[in-house]
């Protein structure tokens, strides 16, 4: 009986030697990642997915810091050209000279009582700003999300009288001329994207967002603001083919495919905080961001207002992939303290 | 004597004369800066300069006509802009409205306009927003209004009523994504609408607007357009009229908007609900009260548009129209806000 059973267990010992069932073991363990790194990167491939890796840490570790001026102004009754053209200087924005140049506001919405738009005297500041520093033409554009007419917007907001006194044209982005422009991030099913020839064939494009919280997507500053340079006529009214693409990806995919050189300029003199992007609440912060990275630009707003940047879906992706710099370590702030603005900002409320 | 850039070089004379009379009286005021002035008006005056000017509908009217004859691209279409390319929505609207004029010689201006949906017809049935665009969305719906009138174009309006047809916005089947979006924006989302494209979300414009090319197309009584009508209620706002399709946004409100209102309005007219329904009610006094508001070309003409269909009294909205017609004979020097002008002076 003994025997038999020795002679069964020296069978199997001859069958997988302890070293062999190591071996099987460790080839079933790395075929077991192999496909759940397979499966979970299925949606965009394995290789797509290791050259975003690759990028992003390429530039964590190896891109230049990028430079975000702060400004201080107390009230839109201040001196706000000089507060800009201090931020544009110390954010070393880009040269105006003999430039086309596009400012986008953010002109949402307009409903009474709420401060959803970037105040016309900051947009006004930069016109004079880029008159100062040459600039060949100046353009303010922007294509609402919720009515199909800008013009009652542009008068419920001040933008009317003030366009009129500076004598700038404005261009409805919703129903401009278009350019198929291709997507070269690869991260939404897109493979290209209309936007509108204004953007297109300007030198520089200008992102002049109001400092808001966003209930979808934490906080609404410089690259949120970019969804107004996507046609209405042809993604509709609220612009609904980019929320069922990604807000995060799709955000992404903007900055980075946009045609043209960009920089922000941020009306944080008086913000709105709570229920964002419409029915939330005045809420003073007195400063002006100016830089022309705009993840960055993003990520210093969102420290301003008591945001994590590393927890906002928008902002982590796109630093993840490469786009921009968030990690305060790649920020270099300069201009007025970043303290001395600091507030955290009411939350907006969040679908259960 | 007041010139307008597009004064007409070789057809409608008369036309042209009318116009130069219409707009003598305007030099009082100086012509240059009417337009713009008139906008600053109270609604009482708009009546008093409409007059003044010698504009009443009719003459107006040829002056919007004439302008879009000019506005016309050499490919047949119109853009936005006098200049712009083409795109479909403005060229269809342009068209319906050239359709009222039945006093004018318009038969190659129609045709050109038809030849130019025609051409850029997709395979799939629908159409693209301008020829540039090759994946067929929401101007499937200004195309097949357009063509349901014009000549030799029964093939593409079938076609095109097919796309519309299979086409729907997204619908949660999620039982529990469903109850979030009902909790989130008070919406029934397994309603079929209309999306701006195909694989969006169903919203009010494009689904009032899909709703009148199938009627337009003989399609009244499909279930399709019936559901169109359940849907725009299910998304009207509780104050009255419609905005672009969320009445509501976690715990607020969203006010509506005279454009979705109107095209709401004429669809839901098409249908041939009853005036004294309580929700068409509501939204029939929202539009006349955003109306009394509105000082926009756009939203006045919207506004028009989407009354029009209803024996409603409009006041002087018409007038405030006309008083904000421009020296060219355009509203905003825009073909398609001209075009619904002009066509909801005529409905």
């Amino acid at each position: 009986m003994r025997d038999q059973i020795r002679n069964q267990k020296s069978k199997i010992e001859n069958k997988i030697s302890r070293r062999a069932f190591l071996r099987l073991a460790l080839l079933a363990a790395i075929g077991a990642v192999g496909a759940y790194i397979f499966k979970s990167t299925e949606p965009v491939g394995l290789g797509k997915m290791l050259r975003w890796l690759w990028r992003g840490q390429t530039a964590r570790w190896f891109a230049p810091k990028s430079r975000v001026a702060l400004a201080a102004c107390e009230s839109y009754d201040a001196n706000i050209l000089a507060a800009l053209r201090r931020a544009w200087r110390d954010a070393r924005a880009p040269d105006l000279n003999n430039a086309r140049i596009v400012l986008k506001p953010n002109l949402v919405d307009f409903i009474a009582g709420y401060p959803t738009f970037t105040h016309p005297r900051v947009t006004q500041a930069m016109i004079h700003l880029a008159r100062e520093l040459g600039a060949r033409d100046i353009i303010v554009a922007d294509g609402p999300a919720f009515r199909r007419d800008a013009r009652a917007i542009l008068d419920a907001t001040g933008y009317t009288e003030m366009l009129a006194r500076e004598k700038i044209a404005f261009v409805d982005l919703n129903y401009d001329d278009l350019v198929a422009v291709p997507l070269v991030g690869g991260y939404t099913r897109l493979k290209s994207l209309f936007i509108a020839r204004t953007i297109a064939d300007a030198d520089v494009f200008v992102s002049m967002p109001k400092l808001k919280t966003h209930h979808w997507t934490q906080m609404s500053a410089s690259v949120k603001n970019l969804f107004g340079i996507v046609p209405g006529i042809k993604y509709g009214w609220p612009k609904n083919t980019l929320h069922t693409t990604g807000i995060p990806v799709f955000l992404t995919e903007l900055v980075e495919s946009l045609p043209t050189r960009a920089c922000a300029a941020v009306d944080g003199i008086v913000g709105l905080e709570g229920d964002g992007p419409i029915f939330g609440s005045a809420v003073p912060s007195g400063v002006l961001a100016v830089g022309t990275d705009l993840l960055a630009v993003d990520a210093t707003c969102a420290r301003l207002i008591g945001l994590d940047p590393a927890r906002m879906d928008y902002l982590d992706f796109a630093s993840w992939v490469g786009v921009g710099a968030i990690v305060e370590s790649k920020i270099e702030l300069v201009g007025d303290a970043l303290a001395q603005f600091a507030r955290a900002y009411e939350r907006p409320p969040r679908p259960e | 004597m007041f010139c307008s850039p597009f004064a007409p070089s070789g057809f409608g004379a008369s036309i042209a004369n009318s116009k130069i009379l219409s707009i003598d009286a305007l030099s009082v005021v100086g012509a240059k800066h009417f337009a713009q002035f008139s906008e600053m008006l109270r609604p009482y005056d708009y009546f008093l300069l409409t007059i003044a000017r010698g504009r009443g509908t009719l003459p107006a009217m040829n002056t919007a006509r004439d302008f879009l004859l000019h506005a016309q691209n050499a490919d047949g279409g119109w853009g936005y802009r006098v200049g712009a390319m083409s795109f479909v929505e403005p060229t269809a609207a342009a068209l319906i409205a050239l359709q009222n004029e039945k006093t004018f010689a318009l038969s190659g201006v129609e045709e050109r306009a038809r030849d130019f949906l025609i051409a850029h017809h997709h395979a799939d049935g629908g159409w693209g927003i301008a020829p540039l665009d090759a994946e067929s969305g929401w101007m499937t719906a200004w195309a097949v209004l357009a063509l349901a009138r014009a000549a030799n174009a029964s093939a593409a309006i079938t076609r095109g009523a097919q796309w519309l047809l299979a086409t729907e916005g997204l619908r949660l089947t999620d039982p529990g994504a469903r109850a979030t979006t009902r909790q989130i924006y008070q919406i029934d989302s397994t309603l079929r609408g209309w999306p701006w494209q195909p694989g969006d979300a169903a919203w009010v414009h494009p689904t009032a607007l899909a709703m009148l090319a199938l009627i337009a197309a003989g399609q009244r009584e499909h279930t399709r357009v019936r559901e169109g009508a359940h849907y725009l209620f299910d998304r009207a706002v509780a104050t009255g009229g419609w905005n672009i399709g969320n009445p509501w946004m976690i715990g607020k409100a969203i006010p509506a908007t005279i454009h979705d209102t109107a095209i709401a309005l004429r669809a839901l007219h098409a249908v041939g609900v009853a005036a004294n329904e309580p929700r068409l009610a509501t939204a029939l006094e929202f539009l006349r009260d955003a109306a009394t508001r509105a000082h926009t070309a756009s939203e006045l003409a919207w506004a028009m548009w989407g009354l029009g269909d209803w024996s409603v009294e409009i006041g002087d909205l018409r007038a405030r129209l006309n008083a904000l017609q421009n020296e060219d004979g355009s509203w905003q020097g825009n073909p398609f806000t001209t075009a619904i002008a002009l066509a909801s002076n005529n409905s």
